[in-house]
């Protein structure tokens, strides 16, 4: 049974037991890879992978079920279990959404050319790349993680008025993890990216994973106190990725965001601006419709530092009594959650190089360790990091054995400047490096 | 899948020059119902089903996974990967299995009443919520997983295996003055709805409740070095990240782990005994064998400081030349398996926990910890306190929160020089290679003489 009869059938049984309102999502996903260790290919992996998730309505009270087992006793099974749960949950009022017009925009997520790159093709970029690392610097003394992998999805979705969307993606990624040693001291450099197309550049990757261990080999902790804190964009994406949900309705709505009941206010510098932009060309964010089927848009979400905009899937919507905004996110076997297209922050005007000349000492934060001390719920800060002191434009140290902490929410009213440029990564938050006070450093 | 099947993938698997040919099939049930905003907020029920087929050549792995048990397709999926092999090898024998009871025997267990289990949250939700209006939001969740899983090899292993566990989660919002702090409990066991019988939900409930209740009002510690009391049960999750990881053959084999070549050296203060016991009865990490069929076993990783034993699955026994410690461990049959901790703890001492902390002048004592991370090639581990107490003149004083732990394992473990007779084991999910596995922390009370803290 292929994932379109498989649909045919949990739409057409679920009219047939009298469910008025439900969606029923596909998902399906290949992908093939290998890991290179000491000149040898030692891990390849090419997996398939489907499932069928339902959402059904009995009398505005929802039921979940899913399955990975196309046969009719399986959906069978699982209808019967998403209608046993819709007897235990409490009403959940929402409006299933029509067919309607999607943005005319051309994504890109998907180039059917990814398919067809093979095993040989990603072994023989794989061990160019390790040979190339290896080489680069004698304090290179392994290279545990090596890899490339590619792999294409599909996601479709139906819903009792009439939605029946579908959307293919594709991609590929590569990347090392370099061990370098000096003395007894040892450090992990790591590059790893995706692309839409198998063409990356090893020189480039090698060098940058080993840059990225040898710079810090000599590494020391700093006095604690407080130091002007230079987020790389790499750093700085990664820690609005932890707390992008403060911006979802559905989780201030349940309390689990300081940012309730804060619509209109004030809660960032003023040049602080923040979109979720589901139309980026190549983006892994990018789409046209969410995991609802609802067509995606731009959201404004903070403009000039003023909070403009929740993000909401259909639940927050009905709740907040506003538009959906496009921004559910969904997998077969999940329940639908909240989820930025691409999580962008305008770049500024500063060269990195200007941000590390702005103050005295600047402590530029090149590596996270860890999300476990941040939790978006209180917005608290304290996390492990790696970096460089620069005193009057001059590096004069790598930093280790630190911590930084403070709060997210007070980090949105203390941040002075922006770079120009966002990090490589293939990834769906673009944050540039941004100068920022207020944080405090342990070491 | 019939005896016939089984043997033709088998031997499809042989024909490439397979040294090993392994087929896991895995049929869980799985239920998820959470409780939040006073009321059942969702009940998700789940079927995963799939066959995960390893080629294993040497110490080469080559692994496929898919939902789809057409034979064509998986004798198809076989071929292809074996074609990616770079070297090619003659075909090997197979040993087909005896496979008594060909296909399912019965479907995997239905997870059990959604009713019983959606009146035990709603009795958390009452019991925090009594206990302060600053209580303001209260979610708990209960999942249930059955699975039925074979395993069948070119060995001539064919093992079927029933696998049930249940673990509930209670996580307490408290909320004064815009300041909000969440706590969670998340207490399980392997068995079904009877492990609910186990669990006090009250006293868990209560547990979560003040914690978050308590560090609304916490303030915050000075960072630095200084000694810490690290508390006993969730507190092993910093042995198993920092220790535990890099004592595991993937880490090994790599030579990616500050352990590597130390078997038979002091790597630990004499006061630590560490453990990896895949026996202990019910318990949340136990297994009766391991994802390649091997039977469970207690591994004493280190004696009195020395390093005693690697945690090792085929391959990565292979390499390292360690012995078969039956660790070989998956999610799901998405994944190949490697070599993962099970219950992971570190022996009871002889000290009171009094004792340590009337020893110390001024530190922190962590007697809840969060999670963490590590790097196991360079032994680098982060850890947030989720509740923590100034210890100062020998007393345990004010609370404090948003503290961290920061060191190298290898070195910290040099560092602990007390360990307490209070051993408690806590259940936890580990995420590595092989996906998210359950599994069980455990620790005594312990001292760490100096550790890097970072506060405000």
């Amino acid at each position: 049974m292929k994932a379109e009869e498989a649909l045919d059938y949990v739409s057409l049984r679920l009219k047939a037991a009298g469910v008025e309102a439900f969606d029923a999502i596909a998902g399906e996903s290949e992908s093939a890879g290998l890991e290179v260790y000491e000149g040898k290919v030692k891990t390849t992996e090419l997996n398939v992978s489907r499932g069928i998730g339902i959402r059904l309505f009995r009398d505005n009270h929802p039921g979940y079920a899913y399955c990975e087992k196309y046969s009719i006793e399986a959906l069978d099974l699982t209808i019967a279990a998403a209608l046993e749960n819709s007897y235990l949950t409490g009403e959940l009022h929402l409006r299933l959404p029509e067919p309607a017009a999607l943005a005319g925009m051309e994504i890109h997520s998907y180039d059917p050319a990814i398919e067809e790159v093979t095993f040989e093709q990603m072994k023989k970029f794989c061990l160019e790349l390790e040979q190339k690392a290896k080489t680069l610097d004698p304090r290179i003394k392994n290279i545990p993680y090596l890899g490339a992998s590619r792999s294409t999805s599909r996601f479709i979705i139906r819903n009792s008025q009439g939605v029946h969307l579908e959307k293919k993606s594709a991609s590929v990624s590569a990347g090392l993890g370099v061990v370098a040693h000096s003395g007894n001291n040892r450090k992990m450099g790591v590059y790893s990216n995706g692309a839409r197309s198998f063409n990356f550049d090893s020189d480039y990757m090698a060098q940058t994973a080993a840059e990225r261990a040898i710079s810090l080999l000599d590494a020391r902790p700093i006095p604690s106190g407080d130091y002007p804190v230079l987020l790389t964009n790499r750093v700085a994406s990664q820690l609005f990725g932890m707390f992008s949900s403060i911006f979802f309705a559905d989780l201030a709505q349940k309390g689990q965001s300081r940012l309730k009941d804060r619509l209109g206010d004030e809660i960032a510098v003023k040049d602080l601006n923040l979109v979720s932009d589901p139309f980026i060309p190549e983006a892994p964010g990018s789409m046209l419709f969410d995991g609802e089927g609802v067509p995606a848009r731009k959201i404004q979400v903070i403009e000039d530092g003023r909070f403009v905009s929740f993000l909401h899937n259909l639940e927050s919507a009905y709740r907040a009594e506003v538009e959906p905004t496009g921004n559910a996110s969904r997998g077969y076997s999940g329940r639908v959650g909240t989820a930025f297209a691409n999580l962008v922050v305008p770049v500024g005007q500063a060269k990195i190089s200007d941000l590390q000349q702005m103050e005295k000492q600047v402590l530029q934060i090149e590596k996270l360790e860890g999300a476990s001390g941040c939790s978006a719920v209180s917005g608290e800060i304290s996390i492990g990091a790696q970096g460089f002191l620069w005193e009057h434009g001059r590096m004069v140290q790598p930093v280790d054995r630190i911590t930084i902490n403070g709060n997210f929410f007070d980090l949105l009213t203390s941040i002075h400047h922006y770079s120009d440029s966002y990090s490589d990564s293939f990834s769906s938050v673009k944050v540039p490096d941004l100068l920022v006070s207020g944080l405090k450093v342990a070491g | 899948m019939t005896e016939q099947q089984a043997h033709a993938i088998l031997q499809a698997g042989a024909d490439t020059g397979a040294d090993l040919t392994e087929i896991f099939i895995e049929e869980t049930r799985d239920s998820t119902i959470t409780f939040r905003d006073q009321k059942i907020e969702s009940a998700v029920s789940g079927l995963d089903y799939g066959i995960g087929l390893r080629l294993v050549y040497g110490t080469d792995i080559l692994y496929t996974h898919t939902s789809n048990d057409d034979i064509e397709h998986l004798i198809r999926l076989i071929r292809n990967l074996a074609s990616t092999r770079f070297g090619k090898t003659s075909a090997r024998t197979v040993i087909l299995p005896d496979v008594k009871n060909p296909g399912w025997r019965e479907s995997a267990v239905r997870p059990g009443s959604q009713t019983i289990k959606a009146e035990f949250l709603r009795r958390a939700d009452r019991i925090a919520r009594s206990l302060s209006n600053r209580v303001v939001q209260v979610s708990a969740q209960i999942l249930e997983t059955n699975s039925l899983i074979t395993l069948i090899n070119s060995e001539g292993l064919y093992h079927t295996e029933e696998r049930r566990r249940l673990r509930t989660h209670v996580s307490v919002t408290a909320e004064h003055l815009s300041e909000r702090f969440v706590a969670t409990e998340g207490p399980g066991y392997q068995g079904g709805l009877e492990v609910l019988e186990r669990i006090d939900i009250e006293a868990v409930t209560r547990a979560a409740a003040e914690r978050a209740l308590l560090m609304l009002d916490a303030g915050y510690i000075s960072g630095g070095n200084i000694p810490v009391v690290m508390g006993n049960g969730f507190g092993g999750v910093i042995f198993h990240e920092a220790c535990g990881h890099p004592l595991e053959t993937e880490a090994i084999r790599r030579t990616a782990s500050p352990f590597t070549d130390k078997i038979g050296q002091q790597v630990a203060h004499e006061s630590v005994t560490a453990i990896d016991d895949g026996t202990v009865d019910n318990a949340w990490g136990s297994i009766v064998r391991d994802d390649e069929g091997t039977l469970a076993q207690k591994t004493i990783l280190i004696e009195n400081g020395i390093l005693k034993n690697y945690l090792s699955d085929r391959v990565g026994s292979k390499e390292t030349g360690a012995p078969l410690s039956g660790s070989a461990r998956r999610q799901s049959y998405r994944y190949a398996p490697v070599a993962r901790m099970r219950n992971t703890y570190i022996a009871a001492g002889k000290h009171k926990f009094h004792d340590m902390i009337a020893s110390v002048d001024y530190g922190l004592y962590a007697k809840k910890m969060g999670g963490g991370s590590v790097n196991p090639a360079t032994g680098e581990f982060n850890f947030a306190v989720e509740e923590g107490y100034v210890i100062r003149n020998g007393v345990i004083a004010e609370p404090v929160r948003g503290a961290s732990l920061i060191g190298r394992g290898h070195e910290t473990l040099m560092r602990i020089s007390m360990v307490s007779d209070d051993l408690e084991l806590a259940a936890g999910t580990c995420g590595a290679a092989s996906g998210y596995i359950p599994v069980t922390v455990g620790q005594p009370s312990l001292k760490v003489d100096s550790i890097l803290v970072g506060g405000r």
